[in-house]
């Protein structure tokens, strides 16, 4: 029996006890991996992937809150958690049988068209097979309801990661006092720092020259209200994330991110895997290599594996298989084999493993950047846009910085980036050295080393699901169909599939649809366009955005 | 960027759904070659950026009779272009607040009626049997239209897009369309940044930008754009039927196929298609507020995205459709001050008759583009240019 300090939740018919500090996600998830929820089109069974608060793979229902996502939420004791989807349970949906019933896809706007007098019932059956959360009329009102935050500021930092935590010290020990949002939870700042966690900012509005001077940072406490943020000066700090990957079943339960596995709790860690296929042969793989140890199956490469990675995986006697490419993973509830291939026409050969790390590739989480309005440039070494900077991070917008893995700058110089943003924006001014070499970045020409993998992937036979929007289960498929039809340009192709529609705002689909697109469309990815991104940069409850007063005081006094 | 060819018999300003359907008439017509040029990519404009609604319930007659004609097109679309647009006819819900808008809705009601619509005038407690979770405290009653509705734009877009490069019509995206060459006071080719055209015939069917390419053409017009935000909202299993529009401040949101709550709400902000597209936050906010208010159960649901479009917006709320007396081949299909979507199916056919040189049968006083210099009374405007 726990104390009155202990924090229960009851989940379908069982009551879950939630240690201090654990996510909805890690208590649901102490003795394996879960299934919480089913897909959008094809109802497959998915599981946590991203462990970060980004994607798709882990919604429920918690009290009257549709769509939570369990790795973001910090329970309260009593909480009602029960799953959006799935009949008559999320592990066995009768509905399931669509995924087996449509081995070719199911395009929703091709079909359901004939005879005219069935689509109202067709209507009547797909409306109610692909809405997600449940709307529930008794809403029990939030008294006193949530409470909006706002803030004036000179300087604001978004990210508390390695690069915007070393440029908030910096800056205090300059003499200023910056303001940092942090989507991570807890209050921790440096002295004469201010911190709010849990606060994930939905939009930035640069400047106007008939508006106000200030930038606008509009965004929300998870759980909680919404924030209004204005600054004179705005340093995006917002790191990176896993990059997805395209295989059969690349959306089967044990397919995650590194930022995931990086993310477990120990009891987690022990539960979840127990021979993992890790894919990636750079820093990200190593860190997962360190983390899961023995419990990595093999370490597969769709490129190079670098010696530190080779050492580490020779010494835990672990098979590395660089240069391959990965096919399909096989299993439903459950990974269970991956099949693979050598690159270059190379033999296929399966690999046994109950899980599939992705760690190949990080990503800029640039959303933001691309919302306020900065000049973004294309850099091959990733295949990811990244802000055009000046060496202490200054954007094309007068007065937003970008730093560290945002700004395309290495693990190694984080701290450097960080504070060299704070000198460079300090109200004191620094008497300034030579003006500093540009860090190293992503490399931002030569050969796209995805780009070649995914060439020659796409020239083998494919068959199963190739999920390349995991939020909406668009397909690969449904991409070269509308290729094929003459879609061009990733825009178009977005608003004919679907693709980037859904609940992770395009991170997990549109950075492989770009290369997917540069290869059939034969032109550079930087020709095919982006996607233009449209606020908020994460999914912002209604409750939370209603709590700010509309037309937006002067924050400023 | 190249075009096909260095003459065509019409060419078309403006790849959205007033053009394409333009183009998809004038094709079946068999008055080939055609080419439409758009300065965007396909749906990039405001046929990719409403919320869907197509409504029959308008203060103006000839509106109303252009609407229903559009619902028979969009009710058989499927079977004609291919593609589903998922339109659902489960009405739209006009609300009132105050019996002054109640009067005005019932005026519509009783207009809509006399057209054989089956239009209802709904108390309070009807509307909240429609809404579930309403807070119709405020409500004092509303109107509701069945046979009206809620589609896809997409594939709607898709399915016309596809009928007319079938039928052979050249459709350029990216390709600005920069003036228009006249001899003898007359048409004579389309200036674009992918070089010049002879044609002999332009519709401006540019949307938002045709008030910009009409003057680009030395045409003095009316035609205002202005910008409108709208959301869209995690999806949710069906719970809300109809469109609801609120008549005191417009705003409107319906449920989609998918379960996204879709809506907006008019916000002013400056004119002109200068300023771009973005998105505000106090739209977010003050949008948020107004549905919470008034159905708190979505209170817990997250925004997804926003955006916003231009409305092509006339003085007197009604389209501008037929050839321009002052430059004859200079044919305009605009004006549609946000409803393009809805009318495009049965205006575009009187367009192409337009461009034939056939009678539009469209009542001159009330469309044609003279209208605004014509000395004397004004017809009656369409003032209901909500959702």
């Amino acid at each position: 029996m726990g104390g009155p300090s202990t924090t229960k939740v009851r989940y379908r018919d069982r009551v879950v006890e939630v240690r201090p500090g654990e996510t909805l996600l890690a208590a649901l998830s102490r003795r394996g991996l879960p299934i919480l929820e089913r897909s959008a089109r094809y109802r497959r069974p998915r599981g946590p992937f991203c462990g970060i608060g980004q994607c798709t793979g882990c919604l429920v229902r918690v009290n009257d809150r549709p769509l939570v996502r369990a790795c973001r939420h910090n329970p309260a004791d009593g909480d009602v958690v029960a799953n959006e989807s799935g009949w008559p349970s999320v592990r066995f949906d009768l509905f399931g049988a669509v995924d087996l019933l449509t081995p070719g896809g199911l395009d929703p706007f091709r079909g359901f068209r004939r005879p005219g007098f069935l689509v109202p019932l067709y209507q009547r059956v797909v409306r109610r097979l692909s809405g997600y959360g449940r709307y529930s009329v008794e809403v029990i009102p939030s008294a006193p309801g949530p409470v909006p935050i706002y803030r004036s500021t000179d300087i604001a930092i978004i990210g508390a990661g390695t690069s915007g935590r070393a440029a908030a010290e910096r800056l205090v020990s300059l003499g200023a006092r910056p303001l940092l949002l942090d989507r991570a939870p807890g209050s921790a700042a440096p002295d004469g720092a201010e911190r709010i966690g849990n606060a994930s900012v939905s939009m930035l509005t640069p400047p106007t020259p008939d508006g106000p001077r200030e930038f606008s940072l509009l965004g929300f406490v998870e759980n909680g209200g919404g924030f209004s943020v204005r600054a004179r000066t705005v340093v995006v700090a917002t790191g990176g994330y896993d990059g997805p990957l395209l295989f059969a079943g690349n959306d089967r339960p044990g397919v995650v991110t590194a930022d995931l596995v990086l993310g477990l709790t120990p009891d987690q860690e022990r539960s979840w895997f127990r021979r993992a296929a890790l894919v990636g042969g750079g820093p990200r793989a190593r860190e997962v290599l360190d983390r899961l140890g023995q419990k990595v199956a093999a370490v597969i490469a769709p490129g190079e594996v670098r010696p530190e990675v080779v050492r580490a995986a020779s010494d835990l006697d672990i098979p590395i298989y660089p240069r391959s490419l990965i096919l399909a993973a096989q299993g439903r509830k459950r990974i269970r084999r991956l099949e693979l291939a050598a690159r270059g026409q190379g033999p296929h050969f399966s690999l046994a493993c109950d899980g599939v790390v992705l760690a190949h590739r990080r990503l800029p989480n640039s959303s933001l950047l691309f919302q306020g309005g900065v000049e973004m440039e294309w850099r091959a070494g990733t295949g990811a846009y990244y802000p055009t900077v000046e060496p202490a991070g200054r954007t094309s917008v007068p007065g937003l910085y970008a730093i560290g893995e945002v700004a395309g700058v290495g693990r190694a110089d984080a701290r450097a980036s960080g504070e060299r943003v704070a000198d460079a924006i300090a109200p004191r001014s620094v008497t300034a050295a030579a003006p500093a070499e540009a860090l190293p970045r992503v490399p931002r020409d030569g050969p796209s080393e995805l780009e070649g993998y995914y060439r020659e992937l796409l020239g083998e036979r494919r068959s199963g699901r190739w999920v390349a929007c995991r939020c909406e289960d668009v397909l690969l498929d449904d991409v070269e169909r509308a290729h094929r039809a003459g879609y061009r340009g990733i825009e178009v192709l977005k608003r004919h599939t679907s693709l980037g529609a859904g609940l992770c705002q395009g991170r997990y689909c549109l950075p492989d649809a770009l290369l997917l697109l540069a290869i059939r469309e034969e032109r550079p990815p930087s020709e095919v366009g982006y996607i233009r991104q449209r606020p908020p940069v994460y999914p912002t409850p209604l409750a939370a955005l209603a709590s700010l007063d509309p037309t937006g005081p002067a924050e400023r006094p | 960027m190249t075009l096909g060819r260095s003459s065509y018999r019409t060419a078309i300003v403006g790849g959205g759904i007033v053009g394409l359907f333009t183009a998809y008439h004038l094709a079946k017509a068999g008055a080939g070659p055609i080419l439409i040029v758009d300065r965007g990519f396909l749906s990039g404009g405001a046929s990719g950026r409403n919320g869907g609604g197509v409504r029959q319930q308008w203060e103006t007659r000839a509106t109303v009779r252009l609407a229903r004609e559009a619902v028979a097109v969009y009710r058989r679309f499927g079977r004609e272009f291919g593609y589903n647009p998922w339109f659902r006819q489960s009405g739209y819900l006009f609300v009132a607040e105050s019996s002054t808008e109640l009067a005005r809705l019932t005026t519509v009601h009783d207009l809509v009626r006399s057209e054989g619509l089956g239009s209802e005038l709904l108390k309070p407690d009807a509307i909240a049997a429609k809404v579930p979770g309403i807070a119709s405290g405020s409500l004092v009653g509303g109107t509701y239209l069945r046979s009206d509705g809620v589609l896809y734009p997409f594939p709607a877009i898709w399915g016309v897009y596809e009928a007319v490069r079938a039928l052979g019509v050249e459709v350029a995206f990216g390709v600005d369309a920069v003036g228009v060459e006249t001899k003898d006071g007359r048409v004579a080719g389309l200036r674009t940044s992918a070089g010049s055209v002879v044609t002999p015939t332009v519709v401006n069917a540019a949307g938002g930008w045709s008030g910009d390419f009409s003057r680009r053409a030395g045409l003095a017009v009316p035609n205002v754009a202005t910008r409108h935000e709208i959301l869209a909202t995690e999806s949710l299993k069906p719970f809300l039927d109809p469109m609801v529009v609120r008549v005191s401040d417009g705003l409107y949101f319906s449920q989609t196929v998918h379960g996204e709550i879709v809506g907006g709400l008019t916000i002013p902000h400056p004119s002109g298609t200068a300023s771009g597209l973005p998105s505000s936050s106090e739209f977010l906010r003050r949008m948020a507020r107004a549905l919470v208010k008034l159905l708190p159960g979505l209170a817990g649901l997250g925004v997804l995205r926003a955006w916003s479009g231009f409305y092509d917006d006339t003085p007197d709320g009604l389209p501008v459709i037929g050839e321009d007396p002052r430059l004859p081949g200079f044919v305009h299909a605009n004006g549609f001050g946000g409803h393009g979507f809805m009318l495009a199916p049965a205006s575009s056919a009187r367009v192409a008759r337009a461009v034939l040189g056939e009678p539009t049968g469209l009542d001159p006083a009330l469309f044609a583009p003279a209208r605004f210099s014509a000395p004397g009374a004004a017809a009656a405007p369409e003032r209901l240019q909500l959702g």
